[in-house]
């Protein structure tokens, strides 16, 4: 195990984030060994536990069993504080005086009523990197709408250019603005650091999920500003080349995606399907996509995706099988990159964790420690960061403002 | 490089070498020159790939490239190793693509961070494996959920895994340099990057929920997801409206809000997982009170009831929301005399503003500012 410090190590994020984009963003820099201290409460724990929580949840610790929970909050601590109560807000500022970034993605008006919004907390710390996800950005007439990662794809047009003109706008995830925000969540927080270090200096910083998708868009925002059309959608035919397409293969819902770009792909797959002989170049291709389509089709019928896939790929083909969920568990480019990490984690057993996407050594980054329970690190901050005494942290527990339990609105 | 766009901002004092020029390294590099990096395009005599994606401009160039390498410069390279060029000696960070160099050793010996991003990772079976941002969404298992039950799953377009990838990479690269900065790391780094891992963002917990015996069900229909329903994008009397009603609040709410309140209080739908499986039964009536309002008039109605809707503009449409216009979310790209719209900086750093927009440098533009191995 290489004992060298981790990248981020000596800095601190407070985490009031929840959900899947904000954890995600902070759980990047958890990755990368920046310390994350996620703060809920047990009235308003992180909604991403459960959505439709009941007292038999409640009694069957489901608050601790959520996969996409456990999922965007390994490697960070977990701290409950009642924002509600004059004292929570207080120990949430004195934990942000010691702190380098605050991170949060509640809606516009909440963090306001409380007085914890960007005045008041840089009065706790002036150097203070404070970052807001809201769905929308934190400007604007739509600054306090709500929204899903699905929302979010939904507000970006980029429905508008995905699958068959004859079907409706498509989306392509049931939460697909998450993990766009999340990541671009990531890169705002370690750009102000970047400036903070060279600095000294805090500052506010403002990200709409929304517009994280617009780069994902791009293709379809430039041809409607330079040409003034709307971009057709093609489903999976594509504008330039042929073949290009999702093709069956045997076995129950098996693809595999052949793309053919240049002719020496196009000679080596008629190489492997005699039956391509009759086509000619590129032109011919896309006059005829629907007959070439087919012949293929017949080809990848015969035989496994996987096969289909190392087969093409032998010949230099840009190919690929469509994985599922239960693939993902098995496939060997990760699996031989160590990408699922597994670790013990309480009330649930051993469980596969994801890593970072990027490496410095042949293997990932480490992921050091499972999601935290729900307050099990208020000793260790309350006692060890904020210097209370075992008996004030008692005390804080009698009074409600701290616990390790959910509790359900009446 | 435009004079006006000049070393100032975030990372005025970083200066990254681009070599490969794929679209995942511009946008990587893209990100740093956004808040005022010097960005260096290492680029061969033919230029790199981007030149040539579409969309082009009238006079032929190449818009897509002009999107992702704004306040840039360009330097044709003519050494045999990247060591041996002026642009590397001050560079902070070399990106590259291993598909896309010189030669295969032309990063030999130059002792300077690093950061490669590659379809699949440098190592691993399908590390010399054809790549494109297809295969990644089906390796990723992205694909496998979108389109109808009998397929086949859809391609999603344009270059989003690359965009993603090259997001990451931004991540990886510049935590690292953090580190370097901060004196957790004393050497140079060399970062792997790997545009699949990177967009498995979207499906890890697919992965996760397949161990813990809940796989997600197979693709059950255009704009069908689990876990919840309503969820979708339906057509109004006018335009599209994006719904999405998770907690048993949103759905009352929804119920209301479509004159629908004789479904709001019946027990089988009071859960998301309920709804989706009654689906069927639900949509015919969703469809129909749909199409007597407009989708503007139902969603701001919606959201004033705090549910998730949302309009779905097309391309056309996406540069008059007012939302989105008055925060500047599309800023002016100049190639040469030629002007367009692109997406701006999707982050805003209040007190260090990125640059919005800005000019794309002609190949070879800054050959003579590293000028010792050129006319």
């Amino acid at each position: 195990m290489n004992s060298a410090p981790l990248p981020l190590s000596g800095l601190r994020i407070i985490d009031l984030t929840m959900g899947w984009a904000g954890p995600l963003a902070t759980r990047n820099l958890a990755d990368l060994g920046a310390e994350v201290i996620k703060v809920e409460s047990c009235k308003r724990f992180d909604w991403w536990r459960s959505w439709e929580a009941t007292p038999e949840w409640v009694a069957d610790n489901g608050a601790e069993k959520s996969p996409q929970y456990l999922s965007v909050n390994r490697n960070k601590l977990d701290i409950t504080l009642d924002l509600e109560h004059p004292t929570g807000r207080e120990l949430l500022l004195n934990l942000v005086a010691t702190a380098n970034a605050l991170v949060e993605n509640y809606s516009g008006s909440v963090l306001p009523k409380l007085g914890l919004d960007y005045p008041n907390l840089v009065k706790a710390n002036p150097e203070l990197v404070m970052v807001s996800m809201p769905a929308f950005g934190s400007t604007g007439p739509w600054s306090e709408f709500r929204a899903y990662g699905s929302t979010v794809e939904h507000s970006s047009g980029l429905p508008h250019l995905v699958g068959d003109p004859d079907q409706p706008p498509t989306m392509q995830h049931v939460a697909f603005g998450d993990a766009v925000g999340g990541l671009n969540g990531t890169a705002a927080i370690l750009t102000a650091l970047w400036h903070q270090k060279q600095s000294g200096k805090g500052q506010f910083v403002d990200l709409s999920q929304v517009e994280c998708l617009f780069p994902l868009a791009a293709h379809g925002v430039l041809h409607q500003s330079v040409t003034g059309q709307a971009p057709q959608r093609t489903g999976n035919a594509h504008p330039e080349f042929a073949p290009y397409g999702v093709y069956p293969c045997s076995g129950d819902d098996a693809w595999v995606v052949i793309e053919v770009t240049d002719e020496n792909q196009w000679q080596a797959l008629q190489g492997l399907i005699p039956d391509l002989a009759d086509f000619s170049d590129l032109t011919d291709r896309r006059h005829r996509r629907e007959s070439l389509d087919t012949i293929i089709a017949q080809w990848t019928r015969e035989q496994s995706a996987d096969m289909a896939m190392q087969t093409l790929q032998s010949q230099n083909i840009t190919a690929a099988k469509l994985n599922n969920g239960h693939d993902l568990l098995h496939e060997p480019q990760l699996e031989s990159r160590g990408y699922l990490q597994w670790l013990e984690r309480d009330h649930v057993g051993l469980q596969p964790n994801a890593s970072a996407p990027f490496r410095t050594d042949s293997e990932p980054m480490p992921i050091r420690h499972p999601a935290p329970t729900l307050g099990q690190d208020n000793d260790y901050v309350l006692e060890e960061i904020l210097g209370l005494s075992a008996d004030e942290v008692s005390a804080l527990e009698r009074q409600g403002v701290i616990g390790t339990k959910p509790e359900l609105a009446n | 490089m435009t004079e006006n766009s000049s070393a100032s901002g975030v990372f005025q004092d970083l200066t990254i070498v681009d070599v490969s020029g794929s679209v995942a390294t511009s946008y990587a590099a893209k990100l740093f020159a956004d808040y005022g990096a010097l960005v260096i395009n290492m680029e061969s005599a033919e230029g790199f790939p981007t030149r040539g994606l579409k969309p082009l401009l009238p006079s032929g160039e190449s818009a897509m490239h002009g999107y992702l390498h704004t306040n840039k410069q360009s330097v044709v390279g003519c050494q045999t190793y990247l060591r041996d060029e002026q642009a590397i000696v001050n560079a902070d960070l070399v990106i590259y693509d291993p598909n896309h160099l010189p030669r295969p050793d032309y990063l030999a010996d130059i002792e300077r961070n690093t950061c490669a991003i590659s379809w699949y990772g440098l190592t691993g079976p399908y590390a010399a494996m054809q790549g494109s941002d297809a295969t990644v969404h089906a390796l990723s298992g992205l694909m496998r959920g979108i389109g109808t039950p009998e397929g086949p799953p859809i391609i999603p377009p344009g270059y989003q895994a690359q965009i993603i990838g090259g997001l990451s990479a931004f991540n990886g690269a510049l935590g690292h340099l953090l580190a370097i900065s901060l004196g957790n790391l004393n050497s140079v780094f060399q970062l792997d990057a790997s545009i699949l891992e990177a967009n498995m963002c979207f499906t890890d917990l697919a992965a996760i929920n397949a161990y813990n015996d809940n796989p997600l069900p197979p693709r059950m229909g255009i704009n069908r997801f689990p876990p919840t329903y309503p969820l979708g994008i339906w057509p109004c009397k006018d335009g599209w409206l994006g719904v999405t009603a998770l907690t048993p609040g949103q759905w009352k709410a929804f119920c209301k809000l479509l004159d629908m309140e004789h479904f709001a209080e019946v027990e089988l739908f009071q859960s998301s997982v309920s709804r989706l499986e009654s689906s069927d039964l639900l949509e015919p009536e969703i469809l129909q009170a749909l199409s007597q309002h407009s989708a503007e008039e139902l969603f701001y109605k919606g959201q004033a009831m705090r549910i998730p809707l949302a309009r779905v503009p097309t391309m056309e449409e996406l540069f008059e929301v007012d939302q989105y216009s008055s925060r500047n979310a599309f800023s002016t790209v100049t190639v040469g005399e030629e002007t367009f719209s692109a997406p701006s900086t999707p982050f805003r750093l209040f007190a260090t503003p990125p640059h919005f927009g800005g000019t794309v440098a002609d190949l070879g533009a800054d050959n003579h500012r590293w000028s010792t191995t050129h006319e």
